[in-house]
């Protein structure tokens, strides 16, 4: 079993072009499972998110999702396309909460490839993205850029 | 019939509000949270987020690691919900985060903490009702190192507003 074998074909640096565009292959349905366990889990205080009782009296009338599960979710569903070689995550910049997720409701991702830029390592390259999560009625309801630390193919896809 | 303790009680309330945000006030948020590789992988596979080096130990080891990475957006997480009494508890939606950074890795067993400072606020123009935060957070492991750091804005009720 070699490293590369353990991963895509593809997801290399030199893999991606500015302008490219990616609808990523799967949804996912939100439910209390990813927001009221992530959001306890990394002790988010804020009870819109996980009771129930107080947000039928919001103009919500239900709890919403707590927009770091939305982010993660949206950046998880494009992970594979965009992050399955990546070395380390960089940043993130002009994060956008566009529409309230709801329990129910199912997110999908589209990805831009940005730009590309040289870094300090010659095995490593950097690429920006822009990702969208829009949900079942195709309105968004997350944006934001991305800047990725990824592999190049030589010398990662021989190891 | 209320209760009888429900009478006496008084609510203990939690949260800060729009008065409350001086520029430049400070907060170091309550608490810290121990990373375990256990929490890592829950949030990584929860996500979908594939990429072996938050669930393959010898996949991260052979990319020089000693042990799992912890995933960066449960790094940003915790140091976010961490945040979340001192700044945004008191109402009003998260708008957005700028000027993301992630800056070394985080491992299993670290321990975050995370302080913020307020940057700016503003009366929104279309609601009287609330104003516009941002704050500034950084998330520091246990040798005082910063992971991670980023600007956060939200809407905050004003106290005149608080339910």
């Amino acid at each position: 079993m070699t490293l590369a074998s353990l991963t895509s074909p593809d997801g290399y640096f030199e893999d991606f072009e500015p302008g490219q565009v990616i609808r990523h292959a799967r949804g996912k349905t939100v439910e209390a499972l990813e927001n009221v366990l992530i959001t306890n889990l990394v002790m988010n205080t804020a009870q819109g998110h996980f009771n129930e009782h107080a947000m039928q009296a919001s103009r919500f009338g239900r709890r919403i999702t707590f927009g770091g599960v939305t982010a993660s979710l949206v950046i998880g569903l494009a992970a594979q396309d965009t992050a399955e070689q990546a070395l380390a995550e960089l940043g993130l910049d002009k994060i956008r909460f566009a529409a309230p997720v709801f329990h129910g409701d199912t997110l999908y991702a589209y990805t831009e490839v940005l730009d590309k830029a040289e870094s300090e390592r010659i095995d490593a390259g950097i690429v920006r993205f822009r990702h969208w999560g829009v949900n079942q009625d195709d309105k968004i309801v997350f944006e934001g850029e991305r800047a990725t630390l990824i592999k190049r193919r030589q010398p990662w896809a021989d190891r | 019939m209320a209760h009888d303790f429900a009478l006496r009680a008084k609510l203990k309330a939690r949260g800060n509000r729009y008065e409350d945000f001086e520029i430049g006030r400070t907060f170091d948020h309550h608490w810290g949270r121990t990373i375990t590789a256990g929490d890592n992988m829950l949030f990584t596979t929860l996500t979908l987020h594939y990429n072996p080096l938050y669930f393959n130990l010898d996949y991260a080891r052979a990319h020089g690691h000693p042990d799992l990475v912890v995933n960066p957006m449960l790094v940003f997480s915790i140091v976010f919900g961490l945040s979340v009494e001192d700044l945004s508890e008191g109402g009003g939606a998260f708008l957005g985060v700028e000027e993301l950074s992630f800056h070394q890795p985080v491992y299993p067993s670290e321990t975050l903490t995370a302080r913020s400072i307020v940057l700016s606020k503003r009366p929104s123009a279309s609601d009287a009702s609330v104003g516009i935060v941002t704050w500034h957070t950084q998330g520091f492991n246990g040798k005082s190192e910063q992971v991670v750091d980023f600007k956060r804005t939200n809407l905050i009720n004003k106290r005149s507003a608080s339910r």
